[in-house]
């Protein structure tokens, strides 16, 4: 048989079937089922419909919301500063901030929790700044580095044109570099927020018992309601890919930031 | 873009995969035993970390009187020999394990098959209501038999709740054999807590304690503990204390799951909420020995452990058990009709592993890996409670000691009950003997928690996620501004982006 190149793609194509699509279809099937097995919409409604559940979507909503302007507002002067430096051994600086990355993600929450405590005092008077604290700890490397490949790409007589032209610094920061590095800033937002709506474990080991999406689909399988713990995934999903449709773009830039994680 | 979105796609679908893959694996098993019909495969499903392991090193053996203990093999190696030594069929144990109860039963759900399983009591009236299970043969009652190890070392005590408590007229005896067992109660520091806060299950609301005292994540514990507070001075009440039907009473209160009573439950949990350190799911243990809360609602078995690494640092922690009530748990070997049904030979095999494992040495292995009680006293073999004498019964120098009888659970019917008798140092008897073997008003106070039907099931959860979820009626204005504001600003993003894919357009 004739061998092609597409052929090397077959290992990709059965592992997506088996595992993303088939699932896929299952959660589907689960979704828009009853426990008898009709179809309903019941599950849907009860979603919409409780105020339980939308609270808690605006709950994982606010902390990922906070966390990626955070995680924004901590990451661009450093990706902005080190991609602008002439320091000969960049990489070994941004392989610094990568760092926390290698190490065991429990482990890194685990001391941070120790360190919370000796500033804080008592962890669980605060849970919604822990849990931004414990989130943006654990996401900031995912902002950096899209934003650090994306500045340090821009080329830069574009930025001494614009002085040449007569504008000062922040002018030129404002009118060239910023709207330069927009793709940069979306990917990482992206990456940063989709992971934040979910990773209730952060908050549970930072102690805060309030339940984020992640959370409350785990208890609706604890209670043997695979149906409406499904819908809920579902209605994640949609909301994901919906963002992702909204913001998609500067994926080329993800890719070679990604490497070094 | 496709590669991102296919990224997030496969985060989300995780378990669902993980799911198939294990309806998968449960299949190839079947297939492979086809093959090879001379061997018995005996598939066990068993708590993380619930059975020795071996691999002691020598200065960590047991001497007692009788003889002396080390677990140098895995408990599931010595069994695959010890079975062929006895009965001269080959064994092969496939042992799995399990998170939660709960995790347990979707697994045999999706389709995972296993031939003995270790639940939780309500676990298995819930299987047993299901028609899930294999009743355990007579064979294994028969305590002529000298490797009967379970029958005929079984505690009196556990015997008797087997034999009488049961659901749709079928006692769990019937289908169940006890592996550890247990009660509810609050570990604490001495040094901050009294034994009499300690002592009532109100201490979760006390805002004196607020955010100093950490609760089990679980629904059941939350629920009864609930109930206990809610219900604290009728409970306590010397009238109904001394009512004749007190223990049936303590029952039907602490098992209430009228609607007033779950909306009672969820206002009074909702206060806890914001009153206790977190639900851990288990940072509980670490989180009193570094001093984080200063007392935590945990089961005995880990009220044992928490005590005993607390030792370690030379912190001195006490467990107590509240007045109101408490509820008595267990986990039970039992046989699961689906694997047991292929093959009779399995059956054989499954109970031959519960008797292994309440063999007293062995359930002395398993006791000191885990650290939970088993529910064995060993019947004619006093090695149980020379076990328990061993761990907790005083020096011969030790000046301030006090008996500790467990009569009610060594003594077999006839018996002298002065002697099982441990003389403990004083403090014990608020530590970890206390834990491990709850003394006899403990127990007089104890009741076992039903399993929820599906209704309440239902309902309890609803509950359960009214208390831990944000309600949408309490954001605050500026959450509304926040949403506002991000949603425009992925707006103007939006909008950017049109306008680039335009202009790139026009260029072609």
């Amino acid at each position: 048989m004739h061998f092609s190149r597409k052929s090397l793609g077959i290992p990709y194509a059965v592992f997506l079937i088996a595992f993303v699509l088939a699932p896929l279809l299952v959660l589907a099937f689960y979704a828009f089922t009853n426990g008898q097995g009709q179809f309903t919409m019941a599950n849907l409604h009860s979603f919409f419909g409780d105020p339980n559940t939308l609270g808690t979507l605006f709950y994982s909503f606010a902390i990922a919301c906070v966390t990626t302007i955070v995680c924004l507002l901590l990451a661009y002067p450093v990706a902005y500063f080190l991609a602008m430096s002439r320091i000969a051994n960049k990489t070994v600086v941004l392989m610094l901030f990568v760092m926390p990355m290698w190490i065991n993600f429990s482990l890194r929450i685990t001391a941070l929790k120790e360190i919370l405590t000796v500033i804080e005092g008592n962890l669980a008077m605060y849970p919604f700044l822990n849990a931004v604290i414990g989130m943006t700890y654990d996401f900031l490397p995912f902002m950096i580095l899209p934003l650090y490949t994306t500045i340090s790409k821009i080329d830069g007589n574009l930025r001494e044109a614009a002085m040449d032209l007569g504008a000062d610094n922040m002018r030129t920061f404002l009118q060239v570099t910023l709207p330069l590095s927009i793709p940069g800033i979306v990917s990482g937002v992206s990456m940063v927020f989709l992971p934040a709506m979910t990773n209730y474990v952060v908050l549970d080991m930072l102690y805060n018992s309030t339940y984020i999406m992640g959370s409350l689909i785990g208890s609706y399988f604890a209670a043997y309601n695979w149906h409406g713990g499904s819908m809920i995934s579902l209605i994640l999903l949609a909301l994901i890919c919906i963002f992702t449709l909204l913001t998609g773009s500067g994926e080329e830039e993800t890719a070679r930031g990604g490497a070094m994680l | 873009m496709r590669n991102l979105w296919i990224d997030r796609v496969l985060t989300l679908s995780l378990a669902a995969g993980i799911l198939l893959t294990s309806a998968a694996s449960g299949r190839t098993v079947l297939a492979e035993e086809d093959d090879r019909p001379e061997k018995v495969v005996l598939r066990v499903c068993n708590w993380e970390e619930y059975i020795d392991l071996g691999d002691w090193d020598e200065e960590e053996t047991i001497e007692l009187p009788s003889a002396d203990i080390i677990g140098e093999n895995s408990m599931i190696q010595d069994f695959e020999e010890w079975y062929y030594d006895t009965y001269g069929i080959e064994v092969e144990v496939e042992y799995s394990t399990f998170g939660s109860n709960e995790d347990l039963y979707n697994t045999l759900t999706l389709g995972d098959v296993y031939d003995l399983i270790c639940p939780s009591e309500y676990m298995i009236m819930k299987l047993m209501e299901e028609k899930q299970l294999v009743p355990l043969s007579e064979e294994f009652f028969d305590t002529e038999d000298e490797n009967n190890y379970y029958s005929r070392g079984v505690s009196p005590f556990i015997k008797n709740i087997f034999d009488t408590k049961g659901i749709d007229g079928e006692m769990w005896g019937k289908y169940a054999a006890g592996y550890m067992w247990g009660v509810t109660g609050f570990v604490y520091n001495p040094e901050e807590v009294t034994q009499e806060q300690a002592s009532s299950w109100k201490l979760l609301s006390d805002p004196d304690f607020k955010r100093r005292v950490t609760v089990k994540d679980s629904v059941r514990e939350c629920y009864f503990a609930a109930v206990g507070a809610l219900k604290s001075d009728l409970l306590t009440s010397e009238e109904f204390k001394n009512a004749p039907d007190y223990a049936q009473r303590l029952e039907e209160e602490m098992n209430d799951t009228s609607p007033g009573m779950i909306a009672q439950v969820q206002e009074y949990l909702k206060t806890v909420k914001d009153n206790v350190y977190s639900f851990e799911s288990d940072a509980g243990k670490a989180d009193m020995i570094t001093g984080k809360v200063v007392a935590n609602y945990q089961w005995s078995g880990d009220g044992v452990y928490t005590m005993d690494q607390a030792d370690e640092d030379d912190l001195e922690l006490a467990f107590t058990v509240p007045l109101e009530s408490t509820d008595i748990y267990f986990d039970g070997w039992v046989l699961y009709k689906k694997g047991i049904e292929e093959d009779p030979a399995k059956q054989h095999a499954a109970e031959a592993f519960i008797n292994f494992n309440s063999r007293p040495d062995n359930a002395i292995r398993n006791m000191y890996y885990i650290g939970y009680t088993s529910v064995l006293s060993g019947g004619d073999d006093p090695l149980i409670f020379e076990y328990a004498d061993y761990n907790y019964g005083a020096e011969e120098d030790e000046e301030d000691t006090e008996d500790y009888d467990l009569s009610y659970f060594f003594a077999e019917d006839g018996e002298e009950s002065g002697e099982y008798v441990i003389t403990a140092p004083a403090d014990q008897v608020n530590r970890q003997l206390s834990a491990a073997y709850p003394p006899e008003d403990v127990i007089g106070r104890s009741c076992i928690m039903t399993h929820f039907d599906e209704q309440q099931t239902a309902q309890i959860n609803r509950m359960w996620i009214n208390i831990r979820c944000m309600s949408i009626d309490k954001v605050p204005v500026w959450g509304w501004i926040l949403t506002a504001a991000a949603l425009a600003g992925m707006g103007v993003m939006m909008g950017k982006r049109i306008r680039m894919m335009r202009r790139i357009k026009k260029k072609h």
